[in-house]
Order: C-alpha cells, then sequence, then structure tokens
C-alpha cells in the first residue's frame, strides 16, 4: 500500500476545516444580516403605522377617517410593495398601491403592541406584515391597523449579500489555506530535513544524523542513528566474521597441503596431486567468497567515500614490489597526489591490490599504474608488458565467476575479484590491449551529473 | 643459514621445518609469540617466516618489537588473513615480503631463498653518495636522512650506479646489468625505472649526462 503523504493529510485536513467554519459563518452571517433587515423594514412600517395612528379619527357611520396619509409615495404607486389598511367594523381605508385589493384578514392582532408576521398578500406576493388595533376613542370601536413589506426585496438583499459575502469567504479560505500550507511546511521542514540524511544514511552507513532540528523529533533521530550503529556493527560483525572464517579454513588448508607433501615424499604421488589440486580450488573459492563478502559489504556502504588514490596505489606497490617474482619488474606510478575516487580507502587497497599482483605476475618489466579526472569521470588503469590476453578472452576473463587461472591462460581471479570489487563501488572495468603489449584493465567512475 | 619459523599450526610448523631444513636451513621454531619474541631478540637468525595469528602476542606485534630493538633479518610473513590491508601493515611494520596461505612450499622457499641472497648475510654496510645512503643488508635507502623502502630491481639499479666511482652509466648496461646480455637494447624499462626513483626519492638523485648516461648525484669521485 503506498504510503499516504503526511503534507497532504495535514494540508486537506486544514483546508476541509476551514472551509467548514466558513460555511458555517457564511450561514450564520446571511441569517443575522436578513434579521437585521427585516427589524429594519418592521421598524419604518412601525414608524408608518404610528404616524397613521396619529391621523387616524372614526367618522359618525363608524368608518375610519385620516387626516393625513403617510408620505412615503410607494403608498400612492399601485402594487408598489408597500401598503397600509386601516380597518374598523364598519369599513376599511387603504393605500392607493393596495389598488381594489386588500390586506389579509388579521389572526392575531392585539391590541396595545404590534405583531409581525409573513403572509401572502395581493399581487401574489409574500409579504412583511405588521398590525396593530388600536382604539382612537375610548369608548370608540377598535380599529385595526396594517402596513405590509412585500418580501422579495428582502430575499434579494439577502441573496446579493449572501453572494458577495461567499466571494469574500472563498478568497479568505484559500489565503488562510496557503497559510495553512506555509505552516505545514514549516512545520515538516525538520522532517524532511531527517528524510535526506536517512536517504545518505542509506547510501553509507558511516553516516549518522545531525543534532535533531526541533526537540519533537529528537527521539527519532535518536532512535535512526541508534539503528544505524547497530547495523554498522553487524555489518562490521559480519565481514570480521568472513575474514575469520576464511583465517579458520586458510590454516588447516595449510595443514593439509604439508600432508600433501609429506604423501607425495612417500610415493603417493597421484593422492598428492589430488590434494593439492583441492587445495588450491578450495583457496581459490575461500578468496573469491571474500571478495563477495566484501563486495556485498562495500554495495551496503556506497556513498560519499572518498579515497586519496596515490597513497594506497604506492602502499600496494611497496608491499607487490617485495615479492620474489617482481625482482625485474619495475612499478611505474602516474598518479596525480590529488586525485580522489569515490570509494573507501580499504575498498581501493583490495581492487588495487587485485590489479596491480595480476598485473606484476605477467609484467615481463614493466608495470605502469596511471589516475586521471576527466569530463567522463575518474580513472585508475593498470597495464604491463607481458603476454597479454586474446582479445577473444577479454570478455570471458570478466565474465563473472571466470576461472582463466585454472585454464592456464593467465589473468584471471585476480580480474574476477577486482570486476567484483570495482562493480561494488560504482565503477566500470575494462579490458583492452596495453600500448607496452600487455593488458590493460581500466577502473572508470563515471561522473554523477549534480544540480549546479 | 639459520632460520626462525614462527607459526602455531603444528602441521604447518613441521612441514615448513622439514621443507627448509632440506633446502639446507638450520631450523628453530616458534609456537607463540612470546617465544618468538624472545628467540629473535637472543638468537641470530638470517631469515624469519612468521605466522600473523599467533597465541600470547600477535605476529604484527612481535615483528615490531624486533625493528624496535634493530633486529634486522628479513622476515617474510606467511598469513591467513591475505587482505592488502593486512598486507601493507605487515610491510609497513617491517616484513621484508606477504604470502598468503595456503601457499606452494616451493615458492616460500624461493622467496626464502631471495630474501637471504638479498641480505648477503649478516652484517650490516652502507654506501654513502651525496645525501643518498644505501644499507646492502636491509636493501634500504635514506636520503638526507628521510627513509625509502626500494624494490628489489629499483636497489640493484643503485647498487650498480653506486659502485662505478662517478662513472656514467649507459641504459644499455644497465638493461645489460639487470636484465642479462640479451636485453642491453631494451631501455625503455631502465627510463621508466630512472622516473620511479627521481619521483619516489627525490628528482635530482640520479643525474642524467647526456650522451654518458646516469649517476648519482654527489657521486664526483
Amino acid at each position: 500500500m503506498k504510503p499516504r503523504s503526511l503534507r497532504m493529510r495535514l494540508l486537506l485536513g486544514a483546508a476541509v476545516a476551514i472551509f467548514v467554519a466558513l460555511a458555517a459563518a457564511w450561514v450564520v452571517m446571511t441569517l443575522l444580516f436578513e434579521r437585521h433587515i427585516e427589524r429594519r423594514v418592521q421598524a419604518d412600517l412601525v414608524r408608518e403605522g404610528m404616524q397613521l395612528a396619529a391621523s387616524l379619527s372614526i367618522g359618525a357611520d363608524g368608518a375610519p377617517l385620516l387626516s393625513r396619509e403617510p408620505g412615503d409615495l410607494r403608498f400612492s404607486e399601485p402594487a408598489s410593495g408597500l401598503y397600509w389598511q386601516v380597518t374598523t367594523a364598519r369599513g376599511s381605508v387603504r393605500s392607493r398601491s393596495l389598488w381594489d385589493q386588500g390586506l389579509p384578514a388579521s389572526q392575531v392582532a392585539r391590541a396595545r403592541d404590534w405583531s409581525t408576521r409573513f403572509t401572502s398578500g395581493p399581487f401574489e406576493e409574500q409579504l412583511l406584515l405588521v398590525e396593530r388595533v388600536v382604539k382612537p376613542d375610548r369608548n370608540g370601536p377598535e380599529v385595526l391597523l396594517q402596513l405590509a413589506s412585500e418580501n422579495k426585496s428582502l430575499h434579494e438583499a439577502r441573496r446579493e449579500f449572501g453572494a458577495e459575502l461567499a466571494l469574500f469567504l472563498v478568497l479568505l479560505w484559500a489565503i488562510l489555506s496557503a497559510a495553512a500550507w506555509t505552516q505545514v511546511a514549516l512545520g515538516l521542514k525538520p522532517l524532511a530535513r531527517v528524510s535526506d540524511e536517512v536517504d545518505a544514511l542509506k547510501r553509507s552507513p558511516r553516516e549518522r544524523l545531525a543534532a535533531a532540528p526541533a526537540r519533537e523529533v529528537e527521539p527519532l533521530v535518536r532512535a535512526i542513528n541508534e539503528l544505524a550503529d547497530a547495523r554498522e556493527k553487524d555489518l562490521t560483525r559480519a565481514r570480521r566474521r568472513a575474514a575469520d572464517l576464511a583465517h579458520a579454513l586458510k590454516t588447516p588448508l595449510a595443514a593439509i597441503a604439508a600432508q600433501s607433501r609429506r604423501a607425495r615424499e612417500a610415493g603417493a604421488v597421484d593422492a598428492a596431486e589430488g590434494l593439492d589440486r583441492a587445495i588450491q580450488s578450495a583457496g581459490a573459492a575461500v578468496d573469491r567468497e571474500l571478495a563477495r563478502s566484501r563486495a556485498a559489504a562495500i554495495r551496503a556502504a556506497t556513498g560519499e567515500m572518498s579515497a586519496a588514490a596515490l597513497p594506497v596505489v604506492e602502499a600496494v606497490v611497496g608491499v607487490v614490489e617485495r615479492a620474489e617474482f617482481v625482482a625485474q619488474v619495475v612499478f611505474e606510478v602516474n598518479v596525480p597526489p590529488k586525485l580522489t575516487v569515490p570509494v573507501a580507502a580499504e575498498d581501493l587497497l583490495e581492487l588495487m591490490g587485485a590489479l596491480t599482483e595480476n598485473a606484476a605476475r605477467y609484467a615481463r618489466r614493466r608495470v605502469l599504474i596511471e589516475g586521471a579526472q576527466s569530463a567522463e569521470g575518474r580513472v585508475l588503469s593498470v597495464e604491463d608488458d607481458g603476454p597479454g590476453i586474446d582479445p577473444a578472452q577479454m570478455t570471458d576473463a570478466l565474465a563473472r565467476g571466470a576461472r582463466l587461472d585454472q585454464a592456464g591462460s593467465g589473468h584471471g581471479l585476480g580480474l574476477a575479484i577486482a570486476q567484483d570489487l570495482a562493480e561494488a563501488t560504482g565503477a566500470q572495468i575494462s579490458l583492452t590491449r596495453s600500448a607496452l603489449g600487455g593488458l590493460k584493465a581500466a577502473i572508470l567512475w563515471r561522473q554523477l551529473l549534480t544540480p549546479s | 643459514m639459520r632460520a626462525l619459523i614462527v607459526e602455531d599450526e603444528a602441521a604447518v610448523a613441521d612441514d615448513l621445518a622439514r621443507a627448509l631444513s632440506a633446502a639446507g636451513f638450520v631450523v628453530d621454531v616458534a609456537r607463540d609469540g612470546d617465544d618468538a619474541w624472545f628467540k629473535g631478540n637472543t638468537e641470530d637468525y638470517d631469515v624469519a617466516v612468521l605466522d600473523l595469528g599467533l597465541p600470547r602476542i600477535d605476529g604484527l606485534s612481535v615483528l615490531r618489537r624486533w625493528r624496535d630493538d634493530d633486529r634486522l633479518f628479513p622476515v617474510i610473513i606467511v598469513s591467513a588473513r591475505n587482505d592488502w590491508t593486512e598486507k601493507v601493515a605487515g610491510i609497513e611494520a617491517g616484513a621484508d615480503d606477504y604470502l598468503g596461505k595456503p601457499f606452494e612450499i616451493v615458492e616460500l622457499i624461493a622467496r626464502v631463498r631471495g630474501l637471504v641472497r638479498r641480505a648477503g648475510g649478516r652484517a650490516s654496510s652502507a654506501i654513502r653518495i651525496g645525501q643518498l645512503v644505501l644499507d646492502t643488508h636491509r636493501m634500504s635507502a635514506t636520503y638526507a636522512g628521510r627513509p625509502i623502502r626500494l624494490s628489489q630491481l629499483e636497489f640493484r639499479f643503485l647498487h650498480y650506479v653506486a659502485h662505478q666511482d662517478g662513472r656514467a652509466v649507459s641504459a644499455g648496461e644497465l638493461a645489460e646489468h639487470l636484465y642479462g646480455a640479451a636485453e642491453s637494447g631494451d631501455t625503455n624499462a631502465i627510463e621508466a625505472l630512472v622516473v620511479r626513483l627521481r619521483r619516489k626519492i627525490a628528482p635530482e638523485v640520479i643525474e642524467t649526462r647526456r650522451g654518458f648516461g646516469y649517476c648519482i648525484a654527489g657521486d664526483e669521485r
């Protein structure tokens, strides 16, 4: 299952939470706005109603009389949406805006207080209606005052307000989401740094995470570093065990070789030869497995390794030139002092050791070791003036597990070991004919393209 | 010729002793580091065959103690620890050669004989030319007091040139001396050797006298 992104989860959570909060705010604010408008309209109607009541009197026939009609022009315009009506048991007067219609009869109006309700009215309009029963004369009849305003404009105002508010809130949502994104990014930055360092740790078990960038991730950093320590210890232990195993096997092999010589001296030549062959291949197998375990350890450990090439090459030459079989060989070392290669010094030692010893074994007079750095990468090469390898066999010589030395054709195990090691360090090894006449083995660490 | 064999594995030690005796050596065997250190310090040997994985004191420490006490007989390390880090550590501790186990006894005898031949007896003698001092016993050199490890070929080159009383030696003559009469025409290796020595010791250590050949700087006898 693909792990979900913490950043996306936090961002999504923040965006949804902000959205829900703003939507609730929209609903509440729109309702408040509507109620505010209603109260304003209601107050206007009541004010007009009070003026109506002030100019009200009862005629002799019991019908209401107004000494002065409300001044708002909309009361005079038919179906304008603003209406008044004054009703007694004997008759009623109404605004011209009602034309031939009337306001619905009251059901709840009581004296002394204005009551408000929504109702259907004339001209198929929804109305906000305020009404009150008054008595202009203490002993006179009751008069019902009704004033109404159509509800449509109120709805329209609410809709417009709602739309504008929604637009503003969407903008606010975007700004708050961006702020949340920034906050999440800042909050996760220490984790991203830890993640980068863990990547480096993956490449090289010698790396460790730097001090925790935030108190909250400190336990994580500590745990990872402890894990890395444990892993490195395991790796070192595994290497040491492989070397111990080789030691444990090689000394008995040397002892068996001693027995073989005794058998030969006692006349059991065939048995001795069989033993010698077995010892030789067992020794080669141990060397090969040692190289493999080293290569595996290198694979687990590649990364930010770096070794100066010249001291390693000189150390190898210092060992190889001791051997009796190189008594007539001159080692030419042409490696720039500043050349470094991306591999641990001890692994480079094994690699160059295998190649140099191999070259020295077959050299006649000269072994040339060169190093260079070019646009393509860093190269170390070892060549000799020996018999070389048949070009057709060069591929075979590098084939995994090639055992050309057993076939008696010269270069073999050393090259196979060097190839294992070189590939483990991310290098390519190539065999060509040397200008000196023998074999040239070159190891190339390609330049990694790093963003400038 | 006396040889000291330092090996804790009985079968291997016996075999080495028999083989070296057959090759004409008088052989002593030490089975642990303590014994080896004591024998090496108190007896005069022409060569020692030294295992590294020893009881009590490990082989490298024994070797370092010998060298610290100026016990300069040639030492060949014979070890199952066959990686290059160990080989370099062995050579740097003062060994003269290194052979991994399991080994061909013939190769070991050849290397031991080579070491003894090169050492040329127990007496140490030094040849001094200018700032260069050649130690014919250790096949090593110092230049302006700085120790320099030489390969056999490099030593033989310097040794030969040093013995010419200031006469410039041609590349052809050197090739003939170092490689045999048939090789006198092959002078590329000699030129490479000179380059190597100049880089290893000092650029001015070998002078080229145009038309004559090479001589060691300061050898104006």
